[in-house]
């Protein structure tokens, strides 16, 4: 049953044909983060204090907290572009220091906020090009791996075209296609879906997770944003940089208005169920889906 | 001040082989201390129609009335000076656009340039800092130690500073957190609702629209196809829907009621509006289950 637990959160759906062997995969850490702390120049409070957990091969793990709490600094550091001082991060059995930080960066593609500060290419080929032509791929090489990473992200359409005249979504399925080019095994997004329309950030999500699947990616998702945490087998919460808490979606958003202090919104059930409490109703207190929810106001309305 | 848009349309580049029609034929009304929020899909049009109520853009042909100034495709900038100081526009990330060593230099800066007195700035400065919520201890920081959602506070102080009556936003709350977001669109409103600042509201966000704004315009390629209060421009989710449109949450979930044979009147746009007609149904229904 415990197995069976760990299958049916991670991928959500069981499909029964899993060897032991897959399972053991599963189960593996691919990043283990042991007691690390870092602290901004001078100044006197740490952004990161004391934090250890792990990364669990395959899963998509969602890493929350309001702006300020020390999150981004957390995704920094697994990726080595912060020097932490105390502490060690293992990468898919590296332990990261100066001398395997570029192996360590192998293994990782991060997209960050601004699609804008992440390009490099004139076109929209050469910029999924370029993490290849950094690793002195060949060019017969090259231009198929390219071609594929723009056909994986929706955007062969677009191959041709200058980076600055696309739209924000379109700009970050460009920087995924830059990171699909070169195969890591770990993709980081510090809140990648931030500045995007909703339906922007919609495709986004269904695009990682399409990735998630054919490239056999471990996703850890940094974010604000309820349905992007959602989409999470696990979500830890960082406060003034010290990891408060650790559990499942559902777990998270039955804490209802508390979620606003851990720097996310509340799902609308929360928000309706806050609302109904001031006119003196008292909805159930754990966490309801709306399909839930309208179940529950249908039956005690209508049983009179 | 009241807004009107009379048969607007703008194209960039006009009479180039370039030219690219973002604007076609809008007309609207807003009345004086409005809150109109405008929406549709990226590259809609949406900013190029901001963009004209302060006259960085003209209209190619049309007519734009806001209070007693009149915009044609013939006026002249040095005609539009006393316009725009009235129109304030708060850009998208506004806080990329800090400059000075100071908190209360940046903001005094736009005063400054209109002819006020530094003392007078610098004291006007200093009550903008309060008005966004930030205390007079930070006048004498760097704007660039501030945390993101400081730094668009102070930002939007500048644009204050100038004393609109017309503020323009344009998607304020993107990419700030959603303590940041809550906190933003509450000092709107009570610059909209205390001093009656015409607002004009930039966004993607349903929830903001339902929650704030009195008006809404839907655009769509170039074209205003929807223009009317909040209740007539969201009462119809089918037809947001068939737009490509986002249906705020609690009509969502309102109509997903109705299809159980809930009656709403009018359909609820918020979780406020939603729990008030449930809590009536509740009180209706009797009081012998919980």
């Amino acid at each position: 049953m415990v197995n069976h637990y760990v299958i049916s959160s991670t991928f959500g759906i069981i499909t029964g044909d899993f060897y032991m062997g897959e399972l053991k995969t599963l189960m593996e850490n691919i990043i283990e983060v042991k007691h690390l702390s870092y602290r901004y120049g001078k100044e006197q409070r740490p952004a990161l204090n004391d934090v250890s957990f792990d990364v669990h091969r395959g899963e998509w793990l969602a890493i929350v907290g309001h702006n300020g709490s020390g999150k981004s600094t957390l995704a920094k550091s697994l990726d080595g572009l912060l020097p932490f001082t105390e502490g060690t991060v293992t990468v898919d059995g590296l332990e990261l220091s100066p001398e395997t930080v570029w192996q360590v960066r192998e293994k990782i593609g991060m997209i960050f906020q601004n699609p804008d500060n992440q390009f490099v290419g004139a076109t929209v080929e050469d910029d999924v090009a370029f993490g290849l032509e950094n690793r002195q791929v060949t060019r017969e090489d090259m231009i198929p791996r390219v071609k594929a990473a723009i056909e994986e992200v929706g955007m062969h359409d677009f191959a041709q075209r200058e980076p600055s005249s696309l739209s924000g979504g379109q700009k970050q399925r460009v920087a995924l296609a830059g990171i699909v080019a070169i195969t890591p095994s770990i993709l980081i997004l510090d809140e990648a879906t931030s500045m995007l329309d909703p339906l922007g950030r919609h495709e986004m999500l269904e695009l990682v997770s399409k990735l998630r699947r054919d490239q056999k990616l471990t996703v850890i998702s940094i974010t604000h944003d309820i349905d992007e945490a959602a989409n999470a087998d696990r979500i830890l919460v960082i406060d003034d940089g010290q990891l408060v808490q650790e559990a499942s979606p559902a777990e998270i958003f039955a804490l209802g208005e508390k979620l606003v202090d851990l720097g996310l919104d509340l799902p609308f059930t929360a928000k309706l169920k806050a609302a109904l409490k001031k006119r003196g109703i008292e909805p159930p207190t754990n966490y309801q889906t709306m399909a839930e929810m309208e179940e529950w106001l249908w039956q005690s309305l209508s049983n009179t | 001040m009241a807004i009107s848009f009379e048969h607007v349309t703008f194209t960039y580049q006009a009479g180039t082989p370039m030219a690219q029609t973002a604007l076609e034929d809008v007309s609207f009304n807003l009345p004086d201390h409005g809150y109109l929020a405008i929406i549709g899909h990226t590259g809609s049009g949406k900013s190029t129609l901001v963009q004209q109520i302060n006259a960085l853009l003209k209209p190619t042909s049309g007519t734009i009335k806001i209070d007693d100034f009149t915009i044609t495709p013939d006026t002249t900038n040095a005609d539009l000076k006393p316009l725009r100081q009235h129109v304030g526009m708060v850009f998208q990330f506004p806080e990329s656009q800090l400059f000075e060593e100071t908190i209360r230099k940046d903001i005094a800066f736009g005063p400054q340039n209109f002819g006020m007195s530094p003392e007078d700035a610098n004291e006007l400065a200093d009550q903008m800092l309060t008005t966004v919520g930030l205390d007079t201890s930070y006048a004498e920081r760097s704007p660039f130690e501030l945390s993101g959602g400081q730094m668009r506070r102070v930002a939007i102080a500048g644009v204050l500073a100038m004393r609109p009556k017309v503020l323009i936003l344009d998607e304020p709350t993107a990419g700030l957190d959603p303590q940041g977001r809550q906190e933003m669109m509450d000092l709107f409103e009570q610059l909209h609702r205390e001093q009656g600042l015409t607002i004009v509201l930039v966004t993607h966000q349903m929830e903001d629209v339902a929650e704030y704004a009195e008006q809404v315009a839907i655009m769509r390629e170039g074209r205003l196809v929807k223009f009317g209060d909040v209740q007539e421009a969201f009462g119809d989710p089918d037809w947001l829907l068939a737009n490509q449109l986002d249906v705020p949450r609690a009509a969502q979930f309102a109509q997903q009621l109705a299809k159980r044979g809930f009656q709403w009147q009018p359909l609820p746009l918020t979780a406020d509006q939603l729990a008030e007609q449930i809590a009536e149904q509740w009180r209706k229904r009797g009081t012998d289950h919980v």
